[in-house]
């Protein structure tokens, strides 16, 4: 027996170390359940409410409850396996899941039924622990390998539930309240939302691979037309609907045919016009590269099979171009649809409206309900775009 | 057969490929070899048209190359290269239809033609067909590379250091069923390579390239006999090219008929060459050798001294000639 046998060999841990993300982000969330405010209460619309800690809004069964749960997506990652994560990202969803049921309790304990104004509010803590929640998605969809798929299918059933709840018993949250007092123009908002994005998506989409294309056969054009978009990039939104009011107004006055097709120097037009100007650089910066980094041994083989022109681009360059390309519509898509918000300010609708208009009346949980929507819509597409992106990775390459 | 005369390649200033002239019979195995940048990939892709030559005539079937459609000409040559260029988003039973598909066969022949193949280059169907190409090893994908190249069953194969980024085992392997499928099929083939052992274990014809001209040509055995310069010398191995030699040649074509004295203890296969009877002489201290058949039957014997006789006889009638 060699002495090498006779020291005690440290016993390797199954899995490797703790996991230090998801443990720090369970202690915060912690600290800011007990340290923040949960929700606030106020007696009508426009009076500041006054804040409520977790006991007072949950008592101490729920803050316990809550407690013992971020504890156990802690204690879950401190021994990381397969197994273990699978229970922690059950866990985070549970939480999720509960988080309008807590709400319901504290508007039980907190609202007073003989007041029809008074309002409940979501607090700090409840924004920063969804916030962080989703964080830890985050980290459990990379530490258990998951499509990009899996979050998208997890918050919307967590969503859909959120809304049922919204919808069936929560009718004493402000933001409940708010919508409830606009639901049509809320829908329509939403729907002008879409369509604007949509639109100056697909024009972009359109115009940006054309001019990606065009690059590519004259190598002169790449120079000015990249140093023309970055330079459409840095002026600042609201100026540049500005700029297009006085131009516009003026093609619309004296181009009747114009007039006819709805062009003014304020709404649509001017708006998709800024949209565009700002998608194009992205999706022509992300079609040119995707197109030109197709690697040259792929390409020459094509030839060397004879295949033509017209089959080399459409079955060998575009399909190994096109997830770098989606990335390009996918960043494009979720700041145009940040973007839009502001086309609100020159008439052109959508959920900015509420936004602009709830800081008018200084009602925060109406800019609530314009911007909380946006948000999701980004996350939303951002989300289903990566995995289309992902799914057509050539070959399943990651 | 295709056939060179007087081409050269210039790109602006430079001269790539200079004053070529180059004879590839019908079936036969021609090797281009040299160091980097001596322009024998420039030759070859001269053949295919993916490099338009500068002057000189190439004739391909009798007819000059102009004649033929750029494209329906490279759908009738087969095209290897050392990075493989298969299509990453395609599986291997798609990447290797691609010429058939090109040529609009019916799917059903298209398939019949794809297993033809996998199962010719020891490609298990049901395990590879629906893999992608970055699924492979370096030795497989390359075989799926040179399916491809076969699957139109065409006539000429061009292959541009098609194993020259494979380990040196994979390397020797896939060198050997090439060695054996060009025994089975007789392609046309044209093959780039700068690894001397390669192209003497393969070649039918051996070219030596220097900065874009041919220094030398011939069959294997010749340019190891009389290298014509230092360069072709140094470029076959220089002290090792009587090895080298060794290894083209067989012990059937050496050994004599069996003596009245008792054969040696030491076996060799027939089939195996001279060289490495010779490292089996070095190896168990003898200087006789019983040459059995494949079931193990002694047909003959071959022995250190006639060996070396042997080659100086042949050297001498070289000489003469």
């Amino acid at each position: 027996m060699s002495l090498l046998d006779a020291l005690p060999t440290p016993k390797l841990r199954r899995g490797g170390c703790p996991n230090a993300v998801l443990a720090s982000l369970s202690i915060v969330m912690l600290a800011v359940i007990w340290g923040m405010d949960a929700v606030s209460v106020a007696p009508n619309r426009i009076v500041q409410g006054t804040g409520v800690d977790v006991l007072g809004a949950i008592g101490l069964p729920g803050a316990l409850l809550a407690s013992l749960l971020i504890l156990a997506i802690g204690g879950l990652a401190s021994q990381p396996s397969r197994t273990n994560y699978a229970a922690a990202m059950g866990v985070v969803v549970l939480l999720l899941a509960l988080m309008p049921f807590g709400l319901m309790v504290a508007s039980h304990f907190l609202i007073d039924p003989t007041l029809p104004q008074a309002r409940l509010g979501i607090g700090a803590s409840y924004w920063l622990i969804l916030f962080i929640l989703l964080l830890c998605l985050i980290e459990l969809r990379l530490r258990l390998a998951l499509t990009r798929l899996w979050p998208v299918l997890i918050l919307t059933g967590v969503g859909l539930l959120w809304w049922l709840c919204a919808s069936l018993w929560l009718d004493d949250l402000a933001l409940v309240q708010e919508f409830n007092a606009r639901d049509r123009q809320f829908i329509r908002a939403v729907g002008q939302h879409i369509v604007l994005v949509g639109v100056a998506v697909g024009i972009s989409i359109v115009l940006g691979v054309l001019l990606a294309m065009l690059m590519r056969r004259f190598r002169r054009l790449q120079k000015s037309a990249f140093a023309m978009l970055n330079f459409l990039q840095t002026i600042p939104s609201l100026a540049l609907f500005g700029l297009l009011l006085a131009p516009l107004a003026w093609l619309a006055a004296n181009v009747p045919v114009l007039a006819q097709l709805g062009v003014s120097g304020i709404g649509n037009t001017p708006a998709l016009i800024a949209l565009v100007a700002y998608s194009l650089l992205p999706i022509v910066r992300n079609t040119y590269i995707a197109l030109e980094q197709v690697s040259p041994d792929t390409l020459e083989a094509a030839t060397a099979m004879g295949m033509r022109r017209g089959q080399q681009f459409w079955q060998v360059r575009l399909p190994l171009a096109l997830p770098v390309l989606l990335e390009g519509v996918r960043i494009t898509t979720v700041q145009a649809i940040g973007l839009t918000a502001v086309a609100a300010l020159i008439g052109a609708g959508g959920l900015g409206t509420f936004i602009f208009q709830g800081l008018g009346q200084a009602a925060m949980d109406m800019v609530l309900l314009g911007a909380l929507p946006i948000l999701i819509l980004a996350l939303l597409v951002d989300a289903a775009l990566g995995a289309l992106a992902e799914a057509l990775r050539p070959g399943g390459i990651q | 057969m295709i056939e060179l005369s007087q081409v050269s390649k210039r790109f602006g200033d430079e001269t790539a490929v200079d004053d070529i002239n180059l004879k590839v019979a019908k079936g036969k195995f021609c090797a281009l070899v040299g160091t980097s940048g001596c322009g024998k990939s420039t030759t070859l892709r001269m053949i295919n048209r993916l490099i338009e030559r500068s002057s000189g005539d190439i004739i391909l079937d009798g007819q000059a190359l102009e004649a033929y459609d750029p494209v329906k000409l490279r759908r009738r040559i087969g095209y290897v290269i050392q990075s493989t260029g298969l299509f990453p988003h395609w599986t291997v039973a798609r990447n290797i239809g691609l010429v058939p598909r090109l040529l609009k066969w019916s799917a059903d022949d298209i398939q019949a033609r794809v297993d033809e193949l996998m199962a010719l280059l020891g490609l298990p169907i049901e395990e590879f067909a629906h893999k992608y190409p970055h699924q492979l090893s370096g030795g497989q994908a390359q075989r799926v590379g040179v399916a491809r190249a076969l699957a139109a069953d065409p006539d000429i194969l061009l292959m541009d250091e098609p194993f020259g980024a494979l380990d040196p085992i994979t390397r020797i392997k896939l060198q050997d069923e090439l060695a054996s499928l060009q025994s089975r099929l007789h392609k046309t083939v044209v093959f780039v390579t700068h690894d001397m052992d390669e192209a003497l274990k393969l070649a039918d014809h051996l070219v030596v390239m220097r900065d874009g001209r041919i220094v030398q040509q011939g069959t294997p055995l010749a340019l190891l006999q009389h290298p014509k310069d230092l360069f072709v010398e140094s470029l076959l191995g220089g002290l090792e090219r009587g090895l080298k030699q060794a290894a083209l040649t067989r012990v059937k074509d050496h050994m004599s008929s069996l003596g009245p004295t008792l054969p040696s203890q030491y076996r060799i296969s027939a089939d195996f060459s001279l060289r490495q009877a010779l490292s089996m002489m070095l190896r168990d201290h003898t200087d006789r050798l019983a040459v059995v058949d494949q079931h193990d039957v002694p047909i003959g014997e071959l022995s250190l001294r006639k060996i070396v006789k042997e080659a100086q006889l042949e050297k001498g009638s070289m000489r003469e000639a």
